[in-house]
This record gives C-alpha cells, structure tokens and sequence, in this order.
C-alpha cells in the first residue's frame, strides 16, 4: 500500500505542510468571524448567547503582564444625562475591575460627553497635551488619523482578531489602508412608538408605520387627533442626536451626504441635493412647517429632551436606543404622585419596531458606536506612551465580557464574542426590545469614512435642516447650500 | 525789502540756534529726567510688586495675540494639523468681509451688545435709584436682586432654556393655562424671536452689576449739595439732572463700557441655550468664532475674526482707560 511505503522524509513533510495549514487558519489573517453574520437574525442572536466563556484577565495579562507597573492617562466618552442608571453602574465597575486586575497601573480616566469630547480634544492635541489613550465616537477616528495624530493599532495587537469584530466598524478605524483603532461598541437604534397614542388616534397600535412617508402621516394624524407631537424631530447642531435620527431618513429616501449608503462608496460626488435627498428634507419640513406636528423645540432639542415628552405621554414616535426604555423606567422611579402611574401607562404602551424604509423599500441605520485608539507620544502630556498600559486598558474594554457590558444597555459589543458570553443571554432576558435593535444591525451604514465627516454630520446636515425648517431657505435651496458647503470643506476651503 | 544773509552766515547763526536750543533743552531736561529717575527709583518696590503679574501678562496674553495675529494670515484645511498650514496674506480677512455669515453674525452681535448694554444699564440704574432711598426691606431687596448676577451664568443658561421651552416651558404652560394662547410661544426655535429673547436673560443677568456700579456712585453724590437744591427749589427731577447725574458720569461711561466689553466677549448664554441657531439667528461673534475655530477647525479664519473682534475691544478699552484717568483727574481737582 502506498501509505507503506512512504519513507521517513515524506511523513516529515506531510507533518510539516499540516502543520502549517492548521496554523494559517488558526491565525487572524485566515481567522473566521466567531459569528455567522449572514445568519443574522433575532433567533440567531439568542441561539449563540452563553454558549462560550472567557476570561477578561488570562487574555489580557498575555498582552501585558497582570503585574505590569505603569501609568495612564485615559479619555473616554461616557454616559451623560440621557443614558440609563444601569450603564452608569457597569462603567464604575469597569474602571474598579481594570484597577484590581491590573494593581500597578496608576489610571487617570477623564470622562466626558459625546458633544464636548471632540472640541476638547482637538483642542489638546494642539497644545501636545492629549491622553495616551482615547476613547472616540465613531465619526471621529478617520479625522485624527487622517492628521496623523494616532499609532497604528490592530485587534491584532491587543490580542484579538480583526474578524472579532464588524466589518463595517472596521472601516470607521482604517484610514488609506492601515487600521488606527479597534471598535468598542456598535449600535443600532430602532423605532419606538406608544401603542396608546397610536390608539386614540386612530392607528394600528402594535404596528410600526412602514414607510417614512407614512410617519409623515401618521405624526399628522396623531398631532391633529390628539394635539400633541407625532413624531421626535430632533434638528440641534453640534449634537450627535440629529444625525442618527436624520442619516435613516436621507438613506431611506435614496439620498446621502456622497454615497455612503452603497457596498463600495468612493466619496466623491455629493448627493445632498440630489431629488432623493431633497425628499427626505421636504418630509422633516412637512411635518415640522406643513403639519405642526413634531415637537416645536426640535432645534434647540436633543433626544435627552425628547425622553421627558415621551413619558409624559406628549410623543408619539420617535428614533432610539434600546435603552430608552430603561431610562423610561428609572425617569418613572423619580416621578411622584399622577405622574408616576401615567409613566408606567406609557412604558407599558411601549413599542419597538424597525425603522421605516424609503418609498423603494430601503431601509437604513447609522452604524453607530466608538473606537479606542493610542496617540503617538509627540502629542501626549508629557511626550511619553506607556504602551503596555494603554494596550492593557484597550484589551480590557474590547473584551467579550467588557465590549459587552459597557454597551448593556444601549448599544452592542465591538467584539463579536461578546455576543456568545452569559452576559448576553442575561441581557437578552433583562433588557426589553434589544432583539429589535440587533435586528436593524445589517441596515447599519457607517458615516462616510472622512476626517471631513464630523463636521459634515454634527454642522453642516444639521444647519441645512435648520434652514428648511425655519423658512430661511427653501428646501431647494437648503439642500442646494448643504451640498456646495461639503464640496467647499472636501475643497479644503470655505467658511 | 530784508536784505539777504549769506549763506555761511545764516547757516552759521542757524546752528548756533541749534545748538543753544539744544543746551537749553538740557538744562530743562536735566532735572526732569533726573526726578523721573529718582522716582522711579523711589518706587522700585512697586515696580518690583507688579513685575511677577507683568512677566505673566505678558506670557498669557502677549504671546497668544501674537500668535492669533500670525495665524490669521495662514489657511488651516480642517483634514489636516495646524503644522501643515499654508500662508494666505489677508485671503481670511477677505474671505470673512465678504461672506453672508460674517454680516448676520455681526448685526446679531451689534443687536445683541447694544440692546444688552442699554437696557441694562437704564435697569440697573433706576433700581439703583430706587434702592437709594431708605425704606423697609431695603437691604432684602438688595440681595435679592444681586441673586442674577451671582449664580453660574451656565446654570441660569439651563434654567432659562427650560422656562422657555417651546414645548414644555414654564412660560408657556402659564400662558396656556391661563387660555391666553393655544400653544406655548415660541421663543428660542424660531428666528425672529431667538435674539431678543436672549437679550432677556443677559439683561436679568447683567443688570443687577450695573445697579451695583450706579449704588456705589450714588454714594459719592454730596448730600449737601442736594439738600441746597432741594431749598432752593428745585424739583426732584431737576435735582436728578443737575446734581445727581453729573456726579454720575464718570461711573456711568465706566460701567457701560464694562458692560459693552462683557457683551461682546458674551459666550455662555447662547451657546448653552441655543448654539447659535436656529440657522445662525443667534450666533454672536465670539460664538461664531468658537465654532470656527473648534467646531469646524478652521484656525486661521477664527484667528482673523479675533484679531477684528481684538480691535473694536481694544478701542472700547481705550475709552474705558480714558474715563477712568477722567474720574482721577476729577477726584484730584476736587
């Protein structure tokens, strides 16, 4: 028999050719996503929960020793007045969980919110007084390695795998082919509406409107039934909140900023005034001129403002986390009296649906969420990088078990992983409507991967809205202005 | 007809004038110059108290306008470091003079200033008048009426955003129950009130210092004087006109003039309230030029508005050293 005859040297080689293919796909360049993302579904989600361990310290301690004497000086965005009382908890417990693992490294962490992160720091990257670490939202990452103010930093390198986590997350930390951050969290918001609203004014009250023309409709409905807002609008600039609740919508609608919303985008024609997006601005100046009936204050609003409206039973619909519903319930806990019991009417009468697609069916979501990046020492307080502790820090915060508490209530795990852990099918169990949020994951589409974007999205989408909806320029024109304000900043100029 | 001097003659008288002159400019100099030294020297100790806040001055506010000066001549491509920028002579003074924004920001800002400054001052003013004259509870409503102007502008800022809340304001919820309106007023989301509204809450918030300034003058005005007035028959406006105004003066150009510089550099009310929207109805200069500047990252272009803004303030600050140097040379004279 052949086998038989195989002298020593043969057997030699086979060995070591098996070898090697066993250690290539084992290794990350050939690794397999831990998940199957074309299986996505709410089933899916809930069949691979608690199905794997992992042990945050033993992962981390082989990329920096568990007894590493350092120092570091740690950024984040952390929650702010419209988070849950939940997500502030599990962020103590990680700061107070990286300290015991990790004794010997001496922690600064500075939090601060979504809106003042990026201001500030800019700010400090020009006066060379960054943090060592930082972690950003997910416009802002293209921005500063576009400038050259972060290291390289791959999975890889904090012992993960690039497949760990999503590919679209991955794209918001490459910029001109190498990779500077690595994903902490991604989030997809839903369609949230109260069922006895929908009721007294007439509409299907466990359906969702299907189409954003028909939240047009239905907010029109509900506002001249009831007299209260149909919809949350939410217009303010230089807040986060108006982008993701506007970007579904122009996406919706076939519109984008460039194009954005397709498989291969190249960023290079703008779309803002094409008809498609133009149809998207006359839908939020319809239900905000036309109709009245979206909340006035939707231009000096954020969401966390819209929160308080929904529970007082003034809101009908609006665009959100999954944990909106936990805020509901801890802003129920602090009412007294009346309020208390027409609170829990409205938390009961809660409902979450996908957000509505376009007239040609499009359905889309910000891909949302932050990456964690290292700076390059010339741009540090100090001029140094403890690299070990910043690696340390980031191992911990894009662990299965961290990713994944850290985003609990309001959004999902960067890592991949984290979805098998036993945290995730206590989530599942605990956090209310979560399975509709994962759901709209695969319609996520991330901002245009541009250091040009935060701008774009926190100031120029936002004035252009604000210029629809206050009549200081029509539609036409407003869309026309957004749109020659991005080609002028991709230009390097304009004010 | 003078007959003509020579030319070595007259040039010869000419520099023996020059030279007197000159000997008679020493000897009046001389002793000048030796007691402004003798002076100086006298005051050694002053100058060596202030030399520390000099040298500061001079690192904290010297080298930054220098160094906003210089930046405003460079372009700053927001997608790339301040390092990478590229000398524009006056391009973003050009670029600033003429562009749409640059015009409303500025009426916004004149608007603003104006209205802020005036109305605060004649409110401080009659307060300060009316708290004057000894009545019971005087000294309650003093404090209260100082209440505005000691507490965080940011929290009054959040206080005032919720009073005006076009949806759920505390104004808006008494006008409706009241069945005064059908819908609570819209202050801060529409343009043609987002400004005044906002001249509202800086006024509540500055006027109590310019009741406090005018109290403190009131103090300075000679009893005597309108006692004598006040024999010789003359009314209490009259009293007002002729005595207790003129007394003013001085403190009045010096808290307008405080009042002025504080409302061009006024940044936390509509920034907080409204961030300058909607669509630029509230955008000052100063939060204009934050936004450029951190928001939008154009440095030099934001470097350019406050070298301007640094300018029209340095004049204001002329003015405001001229009236105190005034109110010195009166307090000597008298």
């Amino acid at each position: 028999m052949t086998r038989l005859t195989l002298g020593c040297g043969a057997i030699l080689r086979g060995t070591v050719v098996i070898a090697s293919i066993a250690s290539l796909i084992s290794s990350p360049a050939l690794a397999e996503p831990p998940v199957d993302l074309s299986k996505w579904s709410p089933e899916y989600v809930r069949s691979i929960a608690g199905t794997e361990e992992f042990d945050t310290a033993e992962a981390c301690g082989k990329v920096t020793p568990l007894d590493y004497k350092g120092s570091l000086t740690f950024w984040y965005q952390g929650v702010f007045e419209g988070d849950p009382d939940l997500l502030r908890q599990y962020y103590k417990d990680f700061f107070e969980s990286f300290r015991k693992t990790y004794p010997n490294i001496q922690l600064e962490e500075q939090a601060l919110t979504y809106n003042d992160l990026l201001d500030k720091f800019r700010t400090a990257l020009l006066g060379n007084a960054a943090p060592m670490a930082v972690r950003l939202q997910i416009l802002g990452g293209t921005e500063f390695a576009a400038k050259g103010y972060l290291e390289p930093l791959k999975p890889e390198d904090v012992g993960w795998s690039t497949e760990d986590f999503w590919p679209g997350a991955m794209k918001a930390v490459t910029w001109d082919g190498v990779t500077y951050g690595i994903p902490t969290n991604n989030e997809t918001m839903a369609f949230i509406w109260n069922a006895d609203i929908f009721k007294r004014a007439g509409l299907d009250p466990d359906k969702a409107p299907a189409t954003w023309d028909d939240v047009v409709k239905y907010s029109k409905q509900i506002h001249d039934k009831l007299g209260i807002a149909g919809y949350g609008l939410v217009a303010r600039k230089n807040a986060g909140n108006t982008p993701y609740r506007f970007m579904p919508q122009l996406w919706g609608y076939g519109g984008g900023v460039f194009d954005e919303a397709t498989a291969n985008p190249t960023y290079k024609q703008v779309q803002l005034n094409s008809p498609e997006s133009k149809k998207a601005l006359q839908a939020s100046y319809d239900m905000y001129v036309r109709d009245k009936s979206v909340p006035v204050s939707a231009l000096t609003n954020q969401q966390a403002d819209n929160q308080p409206l929904f529970l007082g039973g003034q809101l009908g619909m609006m665009i959100s986390h999954p944990s909106d519903y936990n805020v509901m319930l801890d802003l129920q806990k602090k009412a007294t009296g009346s309020d208390k019991d027409k609170a829990q009417t409205v938390i009961d009468n809660m409902r979450y649906g996908l957000i509505p697609t376009g007239p040609d069916g499009k359905r889309a979501v910000v891909f949302g969420g932050s990456n964690i990046h290292i700076l390059k020492p010339e741009y540090v307080d100090g001029g140094k990088v403890d690299e070990p502790a910043a690696k340390a820090i980031i191992c911990f915060w894009t662990s299965p078990e961290w990713s994944l508490k850290m985003a609990y209530a309001g959004s999902n795990p960067g890592n991949l992983n984290g979805f098998k852990t036993k945290w995730m099918k206590e989530r599942l169990d605990n956090i209310k409507f979560l399975d509709v949020t994962t759901s709209m994951l695969p319609y996520g589409i991330p901002f245009p991967a541009l250091p040009q974007a935060p701008e774009i999205m926190n100031i120029i989408v936002p004035d252009m809205l604000q210029n629809a909806l206050t009549g200081a320029m029509t539609v036409d024109q407003a869309a026309e202005d957004a749109a020659k304000k991005v080609e002028d900043l991709m230009g390097g100029g304009g004010l | 007809m003078a007959q003509p001097v020579p030319f070595q003659k007259k040039q010869g008288r000419v520099a023996v004038t020059i030279v007197t002159g000159q000997a008679e400019a020493l000897r009046r100099s001389k002793p000048a110059q030796s007691s402004m030294v003798r002076k100086v020297w006298q005051h050694r100790a002053d100058y060596a108290y202030v030399l520390p806040a000099i040298v500061v001055m001079l690192i904290v506010i010297a080298y930054p306008i220098y160094y906003t000066v210089d930046l405003s001549f460079f372009m700053t491509p927001p997608g790339l470091q301040l390092r990478d920028k590229t000398f524009v002579g006056f391009d973003n003074y050009t670029a600033i003079l003429t562009s749409d924004v640059f015009w409303t920001v500025t009426w916004n800002t004149m608007i603003w200033t104006l209205a802020s400054t005036v109305i605060s001052f004649v409110l401080g003013f009659a307060t300060a008048l009316a708290l004057h004259r000894s009545f019971m509870g005087r000294g309650v409503m003093r404090a209260i009426l100082i209440i505005p102007w000691v507490i965080s502008a940011v929290a009054a800022s959040y206080i005032w955003k919720w009073i005006y809340h076009s949806d759920f304001g505390v104004i808006g919820a008494i006008l409706v129950g009241l069945g005064i309106t059908d819908r609570p007023p819209n202050f801060i989301d529409s343009v043609g009130t987002v400004l005044p509204s906002l001249i509202v809450v800086n006024i509540w918030r500055e006027f109590p210092f310019a009741m406090i300034m005018m109290m403190a003058g009131l103090q300075t005005v000679p009893e005597q004087l309108l006692r004598a007035a006040q024999v010789d028959g003359a009314s209490a406006w009259q009293r007002f006109w002729h005595v207790t105004f003129p007394h003013l003066s001085n403190v009045s150009t010096v808290t307008i003039l405080l009042l002025a510089v504080a409302n061009f550099n006024s940044f936390i009310i509509p920034w907080i309230m409204t961030g300058g929207g909607p669509s630029n109805a509230s955008h000052i200069w100063i939060t204009h030029i934050y936004e450029l500047a951190f928001g939008r990252q154009r440095w030099g272009v934001a470097s350019a508005y406050s070298v301007l803004l640094f300018i029209i303030l340095m004049t204001l600050g002329y003015f405001y050293v001229r009236a105190l140097s005034g109110e010195k040379k009166k307090e000597r004279g008298a």
